[in-house]
């Protein structure tokens, strides 16, 4: 009932190979600690030994490799939402880097963060399930790539191994026409709706109801039958609404991000 | 610098602009390390889960929760505090915007919300409304109703691009004329309040800041059973850690008075032999720092066996339900409200009636009969400032520094458990952040004091806000309502049922049952009345006093009674008001005071103003209610003005500051009455062994009743002074009179008073003290001291597809005689109205199984800022027809009744359908919504209609 933390050790790495090795030393990895630190507090979680990776260089910045846009794990949620290059080549992961949360967790939280400690609620995750990101996860045995949806596994669960830390988020650059609509009476979203919409067909992505972003597609955004997605849906009922409301305000934020894509289509 | 070891880290840091350099301990947070090491204490922890944004510091500019980074973060980084906005040439343009726009009240969340303005308009030097909010979204404010803080927001902008017009005047003098046809100096007009410099520079010390020297730090241990019997408790591995003083348990209080209640004392201070709700302190671990005590308090074992637990008033109720408290605690009571307990209804703490005339002969005469029934849920008043308090003994005397907003009253509960006289407490209470009622009459200073006591130390108790959650909520009520109509619309009788939930101890609920019992059926003229209300003991969080105590529970079945009574009569809903409203000087209620004000004219000039602008796509409706409160409490207060040689005056108050501003109004009323220059006043308040008797600081009662005996004292320095220079030139005292800040000779001669007060004494001069004391006598004589006018109207904004119920507009109406401070008169009503829009829309607390289900500021929802209304219109009447000095009367509370009634009665406006509970989540309204569209489909006898 009172947050005040437990003791604990910290280490600050400046390169990977030292991280890794910290990492084997019963650390857990830690970054903006918006949510560990919360988790901590709450007495949910009580690491001996976390391992700040905010100073390793190789996991900030926002760059383009090739057509592929790179996130350093490290990154805080304000710089993808500013940034000019995110927001040309992944408008929506903007969008949801600069509506999540609030003020103070953008300026603290990271994309990493967000991502490994996979709250069903995360508007970071529901964007890259979107757009087909892919994570690279680097160990002191080398590094492998997966797909978002085999990284996020469930809620608080994702593919992450013991030594292995996740260093950037890849998110194929695209010009699809894209939205990303949520809906928040309370302090977390209630429903997150991103539609991007490219020449394979619509992609419909709806975060915040189920355990993880559920996927539907439409061979086009005209032929979108919402009416068929919502039976599908795996929805968690809680304060925010019963399993019945929430199916409902699905389908109401599909057909208004749909009418918000159409719109800018037709602009 | 010694090494790094493994739980510390050594930090380089700039805060303020002054480099640090210091071993920090990795657990510290930021706040922690700012206030505990640094003795920045202008920042302030809330909510702890990075909702409410009290605690925001800057770090490289960037704005952070300081409550949950940790301290080690300041590393190689710049912090700036609240303390380090201040420069030489004066406050920040931000400070100087809160200041001026009462962008503040308690000052508890002002400090965060003033760095989160900085943070965005480092980046946004022109936000738009919108874009405040966007930002500001995680910064709460329970005081203001956000608006003065988006007014400051923009006038920061403002003031930081130039364009600053400092002559524009925030609400005019209202011109009003004292006896002798000269206008006021100091009341009747809108001036900064006298703390805005201390709470937006972080100065203002709140109890939480200032605890005794050499402290010990206490942490509860917390049943987390809802009702179940004690077998046994094991201390011994909690008091082996290291820095452990004491595990304070019931068998620590032999000897001492275990219990506390100022109604009924059957609130065990340390629970006793069984726990009666999930929550409840079952022992308390006391150690040198608070880290200790929690890590320790983890290490107490408690055994317990189950009871069957009624966790809500019809499980109380039942026949066969589990007795919650055995005892009866009679004849220990010191009451003011006679406690009813029965054998057959053991859980029923209280029964109360109020009545006259032949009621059920006026149901079989009547046109229609209208029946409602409505349920209000328990709601958490959220005051910033959690509960804490600091006790220690010194020589014989009890000291306790705490949130208390009846300090004289917490005296007589601590006087009784350790068998004092009352001058061996002393209670004091610094500035508190948020009270709203809910720290009135006695919460911890007994488990406080009882540590101190078997410690013999000084020791703290800081209660975070989830244990603030489980220490006192408001009670929950399901009312049911029949109404007597005549056709033309004549109320002929009413017919009232309350069933309260008072949760595990009965607190203040004795008195939030009888003001329950007193406002659910008018103030309208009845001619024959029936109210029968219950107080029920449940195995759930306390329940007390909250903002408008009784009325807001019941007024939400009373108005919307008469809404829907309108509906079925085909008489407009406001017209039915205008029909029942008691008229001035009329007695609605036998034995009291008569109507003293124009309840009809108020009515028609708040409805004047409400009204719908009309939007596509939306439901769209106005709702409006009407409620009366006793308002003043019982009216004793004592008050002592102190004149100094230097002709200043100091004002001795033991009445609160807690955001309402109190303050202000009393330095406001001093300079009127002496005639001084406002800053030659200072009001010192609330410190048992310094100031004079107050006996609560609740029921809008400090304007008038403390306002008059302030007001007395000042007249009576007047007469002292007029009496001196009478000795001193030697003349009659008719030969004399006060002007201004001086005495005057009717041959010409004056002087000011600091030099009259030494020539009278000599010897480099002494002090004079004017004394006033309000009692229940004369225009007081009769109950209550004066009326407190409720009367809201709002229109809302419906989302038809998902039920967001926003209100658009929101009408206030502030009928207060004559407001001493008008932009605290508006503050105070906003501030209450934005409290009812959370109750009617998003507030309730939930049980599931033992526990709540949302005992933090995650998942019980108070307003944001962006939940404001965007407009808002703000009447205030003034007749002078008050008791309290000028002729006012208190205000606060009223917006705070018909908020919930005026809401629901507009969703079923716009919906069709009347809602029988609060709150009005999007969910229920949705529900609504689809009830209507179906009903409707039937009575057309066709299939629904398209939503439109």
């Amino acid at each position: 009932m009172i947050p005040l933390l437990p003791t604990f050790r910290l280490s600050r790495p400046a390169t990977l190979p030292e991280a890794f090795d910290l990492l084997a030393d019963d650390g857990i990895a830690y970054v903006g600690g918006t949510e560990l630190v919360a988790a901590m507090q709450l007495g949910l979680v009580s690491p001996a030994h976390l391992v700040d990776l905010k100073r390793i260089p190789a996991l900030g910045g926002i760059r383009l490799e090739g057509e592929v846009l790179v996130i350093g794990s490290a990154v805080r949620h304000v710089e993808v939402a500013d940034s000019e290059l995110v927001r040309r080549s992944a408008p929506i992961l903007a969008r949801a880097c600069a509506e999540l949360g609030n003020a103070r967790v953008r300026a603290t939280g990271t994309v990493g963060g967000n991502l490994c400690f996979a709250d069903p609620r995360s508007d970071v995750a529901t964007a890259l399930f979107a757009l087909g990101a892919r994570v690279r996860l680097r160990s002191a045995d080398g590094e492998r790539v997966l797909p978002i949806d085999e990284f996020v596994l469930g809620a608080m669960d994702v593919d992450l191994d013991e030594g292995e830390l996740l260093d950037s988020v890849l998110v194929p650059v695209t010009v699809a026409p894209q939205v990303y609509l949520r809906h928040q009476p309370t302090e977390y979203p209630t429903i997150a709706v991103a539609l991007v919409s490219d020449p394979e067909g619509l992609r419909v992505t709806v975060g915040a109801v189920g355990e993880i972003p559920q996927r539907f597609a439409a061979p086009s955004l005209d032929e979108l039958d919402v009416e068929a997605i919502l039976p599908e849906l795996e929805v968690i009922e809680d304060l925010n609404g019963s399993e019945s409301y929430k199916r409902h305000l699905v389908g109401v934020f599909v057909r208004r991000a749909a009418a918000e894509l159409k719109e800018s289509n037709d602009a | 610098m010694p090494e790094e070891t493994y739980d510390e880290t050594v930090v380089s840091t700039t805060v303020n602009g002054r480099r640090i350099k210091k071993r920090v301990e990795n657990r510290l947070t930021l706040a922690e390390f700012l206030r505990e090491k640094e003795g920045l204490r202008g920042t302030k922890v809330s909510c702890e889960s990075q909702v409410c944004g009290a605690c925001t510091v800057l770090v490289d500019d960037r704005p952070v929760s300081s409550c949950t980074v940790l301290a080690v973060e300041a590393d190689e980084a710049e912090v700036t505090t609240i303390e380090g906005l201040e420069t030489e040439a004066g406050l920040d343009p931000v400070q100087a915007a809160f200041a001026d726009c009462t962008a503040l009240q308690c000052g508890y969340c002002t400090p965060g919300f003033i760095m989160s303005t900085k943070a965005l308009l480092a980046t946004n030097p022109s936000p738009t409304r919108e874009e405040i909010e966007h930002e500001l979204e995680g910064n709460l404010c329970r005081c203001t109703g956000y608006l003065p803080i988006i007014e400051a927001v923009e006038q920061a902008a403002a003031r930081l691009a130039g364009t600053y017009d400092p002559d524009a005047a925030h609400r005019p003098y209202a011109g009003h004329l004292k006896e002798d046809g000269e206008p006021f100096r100091y009341v009747g007009r809108s001036i900064e309040r006298v703390d805005a410099g201390v709470k937006v520079t972080g100065r203002a010390r709140y109890a939480i800041d200032t605890p005794f020297p050499d402290t010990t730090h206490a942490v509860a241990v917390r049943s987390d059973r809802a009702h179940a019997t004690i077998l046994g408790i094991d201390v011994k591995v909690a008091l082996d850690v290291p820095g452990v003083v004491a595990v304070v348990t019931a068998e620590d209080l032999d000897g001492l008075y275990p219990r506390f209640g100022h109604m009924v004392p059957d609130h065990a201070i340390i629970a006793a032999g069984k726990v009666r709700y999930y929550g409840e302190p079952v022992a308390l671990v006391v150690a040198e720092t608070r880290h200790i005590a929690r890590d320790a308090a983890r290490l107490v074992e408690v055994r317990y066996e189950d009871l069957p637990a009624a966790m809500d008033a019809e499980a109380a109720l039942a026949p066969a339900a589990p007795v919650i408290h055995e005892d009866a605690y009679s004849g220990e009571a010191v009451n003011q409200v006679a406690i009813t307990r029965t054998e057959d209804e053991p859980n029923v703490a209280n029964t109360m009636h109020l009545g006259w005339g032949d009621v059920d002969a006026a149901f079989a005469e009547a046109d229609l009969v209208v029946e409602t029934e409505t349920f209000h849920p328990a709601l958490y008043a959220y005051a910033m400032e959690p509960y804490n308090s600091s006790a220690r003994f010194a020589d014989g005397y009890l000291e306790v520094t705490s949130t208390a907003q009846h300090p004289f009253m917490v005296i007589k509960d601590l006087a009784r458990v350790f068998d004092l006289p009352h001058s061996k407490v002393r209670v004091s209470v610094p500035y508190i952040g948020g009270g709203y009622g809910s720290k009135s009459y006695t919460k911890i200073e007994p488990l406080t004091a009882v540590a101190a006591w078997v410690t013999q130390r000084a020791v703290k108790l800081d209660l975070s806000i989830e244990e603030s959650i489980y220490t006192t909520r408001a009670d929950a009520a399901r009312t049911r309502v029949r109404s007597a109509f005549r056709k033309d619309g004549r109320l002929l009788a009413r017919d009232v049922d309350i069933v309260m939930d008072t949760g595990a101890y009965v607190d203040n609920s004795a008195t939030v049952l009888s003001k329950a019992v007193a406002r659910c059926f008018g103030p309208y003229s009845i001619p024959s009345l029936r109210v029968r209300g219950r107080l029920v003991y449940t195995n759930t969080v306390p329940a007390s006093s909250y903002r408008a105590l009784g009325a807001f529970q019941v007024n939400l079945a009373a108005e919307t009674n008469m809404d829907q009574a309108a509906e079925q009569l085909g008489i407009d809903a406001a017209d039915l008001r205008r029909i029942n409203l008691v008229p001035r000087g009329e007695r609605f209620i036998e034995g009291k005071r008569p109507m003293d004000t124009d309840l009809v004219d108020d009515f028609d000039q708040m409805m004047a103003r409400v009204r719908v602008e009309p939007r596509e796509g939306v439901l769209q409706a106005v709702g409006f209610g009407v409620g009366a409160n006793e308002g003043g409490a019982y009216p004793t207060s004592t008050a002592q003005v102190k004149m100094s040689p230097d002709g200043s005056a100091l004002v001795l108050s033991g009445s609160t500051e807690m955001g309402q501003g109190s303050r202000s109004i009393l330095t406001q009323i001093a300079a009127e009455e002496l005639g001084l220059d406002i800053a030659k006043v200072r009001v010192f308040q609330s410190d048992s062994a310094g100031t004079s008797f107050e006996r609560t600081t609740g029921g809008s009662r400090t304007t008038t009743m403390t306002g008059l005996s302030v007001q007395r004292a000042c007249r009576d320095i007047v007469q002292q002074l007029l009496a001196m220079a009478a000795t001193v030139w030697e003349c009659p005292v008719d030969d004399v009179r006060h002007v201004g800040d001086r005495i005057v000779h009717a041959d010409g001669r004056s002087e000011e008073f600091g030099p009259l007060i030494k020539k009278w004494y000599g010897g480099g001069g002494g002090e004079i003290t004017g004394r006033g004391t309000v009692r229940r006598e004369g225009e007081l004589q009769v109950q209550p001291s004066f009326w407190e006018i409720g009367m809201v109207a709002v229109a809302v904004d419906i989302d038809p597809e998902t039920g967001v119920t926003k209100v658009d507009q929101l009408v206030t109406m502030a009928d207060v005689g004559f407001a001493i401070n008008p932009m605290g008169v508006e503050g105070q009503d906003v501030g209450a109205a934005l409290q009812g829009i959370g109750g009617g829309l998003s507030e309730e607390l939930v049980y599931e199984g033992a526990q709540l289900r949302n005992p933090n500021l995650v998942e019980y929802r108070v307003p944001h800022i962006g939940d404001a209304p965007r407009r808002w219109d703000s009447v205030i009447v003034e007749r002078r027809d008050g008791t309290g000095p000028y002729g006012a009367k208190g205000g606060g509370e009223g917006a705070r009744i018909p908020m919930g009634g005026a809401i629901a009665s507009a969703v079923a406006r716009a919906t069709g359908v009347w809602p029988t509970e609060l709150p009005l989540t999007p969910e229920r309204v949705w529900r609504l919504i689809q009830e209507g569209e179906a009903a409707r489909a039937e009575a057309a006898g066709g299939s629904a209609p398209e939503a439109d």
